[in-house]
């Protein structure tokens, strides 16, 4: 029992999350003498919803590439579902209807860029980039560049966030908890979460371990549809109008937070938790910069600083000395020739 | 690193070195990464003209030692010396100025390259590349062309991406890319993995040529056979140390196999007496796996053939001949044009490799790093993911189940791992193939395909995969065995049939008792066979 829980806890240590969260906190408990607005109950809900868009298409992003794809179409996706929903209200229909609409054309969006990947094997970048592209172009198409306006109800504040349910607590938080919880067990529970581990692993070997590859594909690609669908719903609350130019590089920022958070380009890894923390951790980035006032050419460089730390902060510091001390020619080949780890002797 | 040495670089291969210092000289060289200490103490003389072989079971250190000799891995701890000289090699192009060369067992080429850009790449000064970097294709073409064809790439296959080639010829791109560099040392990992017996005596052929050149090579091997044919020193390793140095003149099997493993293991020359009776005894009406008339356009044509329950049937046949190809129809990766595949007299109606499971096939696949482990997952979850049925309802996946079910394959296959949610991609080589046993056993075939199942796994390793192959038809299962070894044919098949050019071009029966009779004259046959048409 003594033993199991030596395990756990040297588990946690040596999780390279921690080192992410330590830097949130690093950051967070400097901020707090450096700036007590910080810690105001206003500016914490403000970090809060700044998250929740990002967060959300984080969780998409992750599940993406966890399946060893990737989807540069959320953030346009998400700008249309915000749309969809906005104008479907302003017809008359319910909220209820409205939403359906928009998770329905966000997951229809995600469902074409799963057959263009799969079926038509175009490549996951380029394929989910034009889809992006057209997705955005058809929402200026449609608005004709005007923002769509006058759709907000009471309801709907609550749904953005604008109006709290309990204390601090609003819906989309609630939303977003939700959401990350059933996308965890999704992944750690069941089948199909272990597939589409398996999946971005080795589609190969996946594929003669008798998955059927292009299927799970292409569900990843309707869940982070749906997902990014989700996250327009909350930001058309949230910002109570829908510009054509909303969402633009927020796919960068969704990338960023589930690498942070532990995913790989390369597939076959990530995990919702981490994406969460990588969020935070960028949300968090740019509220300090607002807060201490720092110029705003500066905010870019900052903010892209952080990014590489973060990265860096998966390693334990006596892995970053030896990477600066191997001899640079060697380094492009370490990839290929992996150090052995614990084998049988 | 040390500027001084780079003068040696120069120097001619072999020739000038005097008989009494090695050509190199490795002293307590020593290497940990984090906790586990993968070399504890090697030494090494290695003389010009010699051709000396490593030894040792997986995990015993070779890999590191040959990273360290690849400039690679810097060594902790210990001294490399050349010509007597001591010397840092530090990265792989320095060791190449050294005149040290690595074939390692992983391959080294671009896919996306052509075999001759493969071969013309760290070597543009030699190809006669202009002062602006030009290239010179032709010239590296007309330099390499006749070596290149001595282990069968034509002139066409130079013009070819390396991704279109097969295994064997990806191999012989890069012995072909390391001699031509006219090395002093070559180390030559596992070069024979993959290759036909015909291209081995080519390969062996160089290495004697070689060696008479004054050439020092360093070959790891797993095959005591070969040691005893080409090698004249053999160095053992066991757990991080060299524990042995002998000529291979004063060597037996025995001995060598003590030194390997610290005490004499039963090897695998046991042909198993019982499996004679085995086969006929268990004849039944229907085969458990009957092909009939099975047809890929430009690929494999009319193949027809009968598997019965408790039956090995070996496939012999080149590579490229289309035996890979029959089994990928086979397990439904591939379509197949025209011919029926039945299983316990059923028809397999194929849509996908899940139909193939459904109806009873599972197969070992060739490539077992591209289509057989899934690296970023545990051993638990690898053996379970063909067949998620059994440890989940509804669904849901039951942990403790999944743990359950993979620790007893574990133990059944006696697969060595930290434990059952451990990452596949830490085990060794022989391990892993136990895994995709694992996971194929568990789909609870009728009749089980393996294709190169000893491949690059170590001679213990081999010997459990061949234990594994026979319980595994003395229990009823039908068993197609793949493999280029015939050597393994022999003592694993009941009956071997051969292919040649994407056709079935004959069938040797009772190869066990053929064989203990006579194995010389089966083994002609079937190679008689695999090469007539060709």
């Amino acid at each position: 029992m003594l033993h199991r829980a030596s395990g756990r806890a040297e588990r946690l240590i040596s999780d390279p999350l921690i080192g992410i969260l330590g830097l949130v906190l690093a950051a967070a408990v400097v901020m707090a003498f450096v700036q007590p607005t910080f810690l105001s109950l206003s500016n914490l809900t403000n970090i809060g919803g700044a998250m929740l868009a990002i967060a959300f298409l984080s969780i998409a992003m992750t599940v993406v590439l966890i399946a060893g794809g990737l989807d540069l179409s959320v953030g346009a996706v998400m700008a249309l579902s915000a749309g969809v929903a906005a104008a479907v209200i302003n017809n008359g229909v319910p909220l209820a209807g409205a939403f359906v609409a928009a998770l329905v054309v966000g997951t229809g969006v995600g469902a074409v860029n799963g057959f263009l990947v799969t079926r038509l094997e175009v490549p996951d970048f380029i394929a989910t980039l034009a889809v992006g592209g057209i997705t955005s172009g058809f929402l200026l198409y449609w608005t004709r560049g005007v923002p769509i306006l006058g759709y907000m109800t009471p309801a709907y504040e609550y749904v953005g966030g604008l109006r709290r349910l309990i204390g601090p607590i609003t819906v989309p938080m609630l939303v977003l908890i939700v959401l990350a919880l059933v996308t965890a067990t999704l992944l750690h529970r069941t089948t199909i979460g272990l597939r589409l581990y398996a999946v971005g692993s080795s589609a190969a070997a996946a594929r003669s371990a008798g998955l059927p590859v292009n299927r799970l594909k292409v569900y990843a690609y309707m869940f982070s549809g749906f997902v990014a669908a989700v996250a327009g719903i909350y930001l058309a609350g949230r910002t109570t109008t829908v510009p054509p130019s909303m969402g633009t590089g927020y796919e960068i920022s969704a990338i960023a937070a589930a690498v942070i958070g532990g995913a790989s380009l390369l597939g076959g890894k990530g995990r919702v938790l981490g994406a969460l923390v990588g969020a935070l951790l960028l949300t968090l980035t740019r509220n300090i910069i607002n807060l201490t006032g720092v110029e705003s050419s500066w905010q870019t460089v900052l903010t892209g600083a952080v990014l590489i730390g973060a990265l860096l902060a998966n390693h334990s510091w006596g892995d970053l000395v030896s990477l600066l001390r191997r001899p640079l020619r060697t380094a492009a080949h370490t990839e290929a020739y992996p150090e052995p780890t614990t084998r049988e002797g | 690193m040390n500027a001084s040495t780079a003068r040696r670089a120069a120097s001619p291969p072999g020739g000038t070195a005097v008989p009494d210092t090695p050509l190199l000289r490795l002293r307590d060289v020593q290497k940990s990464f984090g906790n586990v200490r993968a070399l504890v103490g090697a030494s090494l003389d290695l003389h010009a003209g010699t051709i000396h072989a490593l030894m040792g079971s997986n995990g015993a250190g070779k890999s590191t030692l040959l990273n360290v000799l690849a400039g690679l891995l810097e060594p902790d701890h210990g001294s490399v010396e050349i010509d007597g000289e001591a010397v840092t090699i530090g990265n792989p192009q320095r060791a190449q100025q050294l005149g040290l060369r690595t074939i390692h067992q992983e391959l080294s080429t671009v896919p996306d390259l052509t075999v001759l850009d493969n071969l013309l790449v760290g070597r543009e000064k030699e190809s006669g590349a202009g002062r602006f970097g030009w290239l010179n294709r032709g010239r590296t073409a007309r330099q390499l062309s006749d070596l290149a064809a001595e282990f069968g790439i034509t002139r066409l296959d130079l013009a070819t991406e390396m991704s279109r080639l097969g295994a064997l010829k990806k191999r012989a791109v890069e012995i072909v890319k390391a001699l031509a560099s006219e090395p002093k040392i070559l180390v030559l990992d596992e070069p024979t993995s993959g290759l036909e017996d015909h291209e081995k005596e080519a390969l062996f052929d160089h290495m004697a040529q070689l060696r008479r050149r004054g050439v020092a090579l360093i070959w790891v091997t797993h095959h005591l056979d070969e040691v005893f044919r080409l090698a004249d020193v053999a160095t053992v390793m066991r757990d991080g140390r060299s524990v042995a140095t002998t000529a291979v003149a004063e060597l037996t099997h025995a001995s060598l196999s003590r030194q390997m493993f610290g005490e004499s293991v039963e090897l695998l020359a046991d042909r198993p007496a019982a499996r004679e009776s085995g086969c006929s005894s268990s004849l039944r009406e229907v085969p458990a796996l009957r092909v009939h008339g099975l047809s890929r356009r430009g690929v494999f044509k009319d193949v027809s053939f009968e598997v019965r329950s408790g039956e090995v049937l070996g496939f012999a046949g080149l590579a490229g001949s289309g035996r890979t190809e029959v089994a990928r129809v086979l397990m439904g990766l591939d379509r197949a044009d025209r011919g029926v595949v039945e299983v316990n007299g059923r028809t397999v109606r194929y849509r996908s490799v899940r139909s193939a499971h459904r109806a009873g096939l599972a197969m070992v696949p060739e490539d077992r790093k591209q289509l057989g482990i899934l690296g970023e997952l545990t051993v638990a979850e690898n053996i379970s993911v063909s067949r998620l049925r059994a440890v989940s309802r509804a669904g849901l996946l039951d942990r403790r189940k999944e743990n359950a079910l993979a620790q007893s394959y574990v133990e059944d296959l006696r697969i060595k791992t930290p434990g059952v949610s451990a990452k596949v991609r830490n085990l060794s080589g022989g391990n892993q193939q136990k895994v995709v046993i694992g996971r194929c056993l568990n789909t609870e075939p009728t009749a089980l395909i393996f294709d190169e199942p000893t491949q690059g796994i170590d001679i213990h390793a081999k010997a459990e995969v061949y234990r594994l192959v026979r319980s595994l038809a003395e229990q009823g299962a039908a068993v197609v065995l793949i493999s280029s070894e015939i050597s393994e044919l022999l003592t694993l098949s009941d009956r071997v049939v051969v292919m040649s050019r994407g056709e079935l071009v004959g069938e040797v029966g009772e190869v066990g008792r053929r064989a203990s009779q006579d194995e010389q004259s089966v083994k002609d046959q079937i190679v008689a066979l695999a090469t007539r048409a060709a």
